[in-house]
């Protein structure tokens, strides 16, 4: 092989490998964050396991090239996501006893049902994106701000004035509304082939 | 369903929800796969809600958005010539994902352990924020901003302008130094000083004379002393530590001393107090240095610093190794980047696309380019055929946003031509292809697998030399490829940081350049209008070509003649 990595082949090989991860993570990590969050009550501990999944995911990266020499990407993020589901079990498991945490059967049952539509990560956003276009300007502004990052309703309600009551109906119906938009453009792509 | 349960996933979702109803729905979701699944559906609306407001608020127009998509969709596998480009995908090519990819190729920067690539001693680390993505973070208190002839003793740390100054000692001998704590205080320090930076807001003085001028914001600033504490609670304040004498005297506003004889004492404006040592008539502020005195002392040194360079410049030019020599710091004409050097008009570069005119390192007199945006870049050509090369570049880096940020690429990366680029780690690679009729495999992320390419090559990197915590300072670069002793060589601010042999098998003794560019990587694949996204984030005021190989003296006396204020 003409390559340039004769001079240090393990260093190269290593090199390639994580060139390799970096590309493959870079490309899904939206996908396995979303699946950490619906099997966690709350934002919090999202980062944490992401990034303890992460580590975990390169640790055994070398296992699961040559297990899975021909593995599309569709395969990586099934992989990674057993491991996000076993590491958001273990964060849930030690923070039980100062927060909200889902028991160990309901996070089976979540990661199983988050797994049904885990590669539709890209489709649902365009799909919220078209839907979103649809609103008014206003319910738009307002359901976008309140998931910004760093933002919630209490906080928004709080410095806007309004009654946090008001605005949390007012959210939900926003939401549900995009929902059932966005199960549709789904169901007619799907449709569609 | 039942709507009963609707509303507790919502009150779920917001985070309203009471221990009792959670259990409620935690028992409902064990048997219920629907609920489950509107659960699911619920959460991915909100995670791509927020994706969305993040994309939003980093890209508020439209048509900026489009136009970062369009140019980072470099969906041509011959962009893997060398090495793969960055995972380019039409759909988050956007903020998020610029985000999200910093962000993981930083903490993926903790696995180059592997590798030994990392610097232990860095400053920046990764993250976990409260928020929706991890960020890098600097560890640091303060920042060295400005500096005037400062002398630092042999045995101490240094610190260059602009650097972020960790917990710990700062001693230097004489000159001024001008420091701004996180928190908003601001120090001018006059030499013979040492001080130990402890955190946002405090900081001990064992020498010094100086002034520190806190904003209301910055009130409570903490300034340390053997004797006593002296706590700011407005303003301005100046400071004087000697051996056998601590002075304090109040210029404007009010601080409290804590501890030592004076404990609990407030003093107000023009009020000064010993803390040791014999009470003294004269003033503390007499001959202190105040900001618009460091103002115009940093100009006039910063403007001496030019004219200096100017003549080292000038008389760079009558090297004959010399093949071009951008002084883009003495100015540009028009959008032409003259070549300096005694090759003349024929090498001059031509400047392309939105590139930025800003300060150069030697202040508002001199200019560089900024190469921010992706279509920015210098165009040359310079034909000929060579037997060595060194290039020297001064540049100012704000960030290494793409895999590889380009500094001097040769255009097709043909037989002998140049590249010249820092990874997103922060390493420095050069590299000149070989036999670009070879054949030689790499891993694709374009098409995820191994592929074949032309070209027999090979990449010369060094270990890591920048972080985010260098943003905004100027770096003298150098590589150094010598056929003759095949050796490449590399240099960071005049100093060697790596040296390696040339291969028997890529080994090579005539160099071209032909087509090329400056702070990016035009036209490598002819046949298509996509181009791989390298330009660099950050400002370049000078580059040089030589035609030889220079030796280590020679790039360090290139540095010392060339070298910006406060380094």
């Amino acid at each position: 092989m003409d390559s340039p990595e004769q001079a240090h082949p393990s260093r190269m090989t290593r090199e390639r490998l994580y060139d390799a991860y970096v590309a493959l993570l870079a490309r899904h990590d939206l996908a396995i964050r979303r699946f950490v969050r619906m099997l966690l009550p709350s934002q919090d501990g999202v980062d944490d396991v992401m990034q303890e999944t992460a580590l975990e995911c390169w640790k055994k990266f070398g296992e699961f090239q040559s297990d899975e020499p021909d593995a599309d990407a569709d395969e990586f993020v099934r992989w990674a996501c057993v491991i996000a589901r076993y590491k958001s079990m273990s964060w849930q498991r030690d923070k039980s006893r100062d927060r909200l945490v889902f028991r160990e059967s309901v996070i089976e049952q979540l990661s199983s049902t988050a797994l049904e539509t885990v590669n539709q990560q890209e489709q649902q956003r365009n799909a919220v994106e078209a839907c979103l276009a649809d609103l008014p300007p206003d319910q738009r502004r307002l359901v976008l701000s309140v998931h910004s990052p760093n933002e919630s309703i209490a906080r928004i309600a709080n410095e806007s004035g309004q009654k946090a009551r008001r605005l949390y109906s007012k959210v939900n119906r926003i939401r549900s509304l995009l929902l059932v938009c966005v199960e549709r453009r789904l169901a007619a792509e799907a449709g569609n082939g | 369903m039942d709507d009963k349960y609707r509303r507790l996933i919502d009150q779920l979702v917001n985070q309203t929800i009471s221990k009792e109803d959670f259990d409620r729905l935690q028992d409902a979701f064990e048997h219920d796969a629907d609920l489950r699944r509107e659960y699911v559906a619920l959460l991915g609306l909100c995670e791509s809600l927020g994706e969305i407001a993040l994309e939003d608020a980093a890209f508020p127009v439209d048509s900026e958005r489009k136009t970062t998509t369009a140019t980072t969709r470099s969906n041509d596998t011959s962009a893997s010539h060398e090495t793969p480009t960055a995972p380019a995908r039409p759909r988050f090519t956007s903020m998020r994902f610029a985000i999200a990819a910093t962000a993981w190729f930083l903490l993926i920067g903790s696995f180059a352990f592997w590798l030994g690539q990392w610097n232990q001693s860095r400053l920046v680390e990764d993250m976990v924020t409260d928020g929706e993505t991890s960020e890098s973070r600097i560890a640091g208190h303060a920042t060295l901003r400005r500096m005037v002839s400062l002398q630092w003793p042999d045995d101490s740390k240094r610190y260059l302008t602009g650097d972020v100054l960790p917990n710990g000692p700062l001693v230097f001998d004489s000159g001024l130094a001008e420091i701004d704590f996180f928190c908003g205080a601001t120090l001018i320090v006059e030499g013979p000083a040492s001080l130990e930076i402890e955190s946002d807001w405090s900081v001990f003085v064992s020498a010094g004379r100086l002034r520190a001028s806190v904003p209301p914001a910055a009130r409570g600033f903490v300034l340390k002393t053997v004797e006593s504490e002296i706590i700011d609670l407005g303003t301005e304040f100046a400071v004087e530590v000697k051996t056998d004498n601590v002075r304090v005297e109040v210029i404007d506003g009010e601080v409290a001393l804590r501890g030592g004889e004076h404990d609990g004492k407030h003093l107000v404006t023009g009020e000064s107090a010993s803390l040791k040592g014999t009470p003294s008539d004269t003033s503390v502020i007499e001959g202190l240095s105040t900001m618009i005195e460091l103002d115009q002392r940093h100009q006039e040194a910063e403007a001496d610093g030019y004219r200096r360079w100017i003549e080292h410049s000038t008389e760079l030019r009558s090297d004959d190794r010399m093949i071009a020599h951008f002084a883009i710091a003495e100015g540009i004409r028009e959008r032409i980047v003259p070549n300096a050097a005694l090759t003349g008009q024929r090498f001059d570069g031509l400047m392309v696309g939105p590139v930025g005119i800003t300060d150069g390192r030697f202040g508002p007199e001199s200019l560089g380019l900024e190469f921010d945006r992706p279509g920015s870049r210098v165009r040359t050509r310079i034909d000929g055929e060579f037997q060595a090369f060194t290039f020297t570049c001064w540049v100012r880096i704000d960030s290494l946003k793409h895999r590889y940020n380009a500094l001097f690429m040769g255009d097709g990366y043909e037989t002998g031509e140049p590249h010249w680029q820092i990874r997103d780690d922060g390493s420095l690679m050069f590299s000149v292809m070989v036999d670009d009729t070879q054949q030689s495999e790499h891993f694709s992320e374009i098409d995820q697998q191994m592929v074949q390419t032309a070209g027999l090559h090979r990449l010369y990197y060094t270990e890591p030399f920048w972080d985010i915590s260098n943003s905004g300072q100027w770096f003298h670069l150098a590589a150094v490829y010598d056929p003759a002793n095949r050796r490449v060589s590399q240099y960071v601010n005049g100093k060697q940081v790596a040296s390696e042999a040339i291969p028997d098998r890529f080994h090579i003794t005539t160099l071209r350049i032909g087509a090329a560019e400056i702070g990016n990587w035009g036209q490598p694949f002819r046949e298509t209008p996509w181009f791989a996204v390298r330009n660099l984030d950050g400002t370049i005021d000078e580059l040089t070509i030589f035609n030889a190989a220079l030796s280590e003296e020679e790039v360090g006396h290139l540095y010392e003649r060339g070298k910006p204020l406060g380094y």
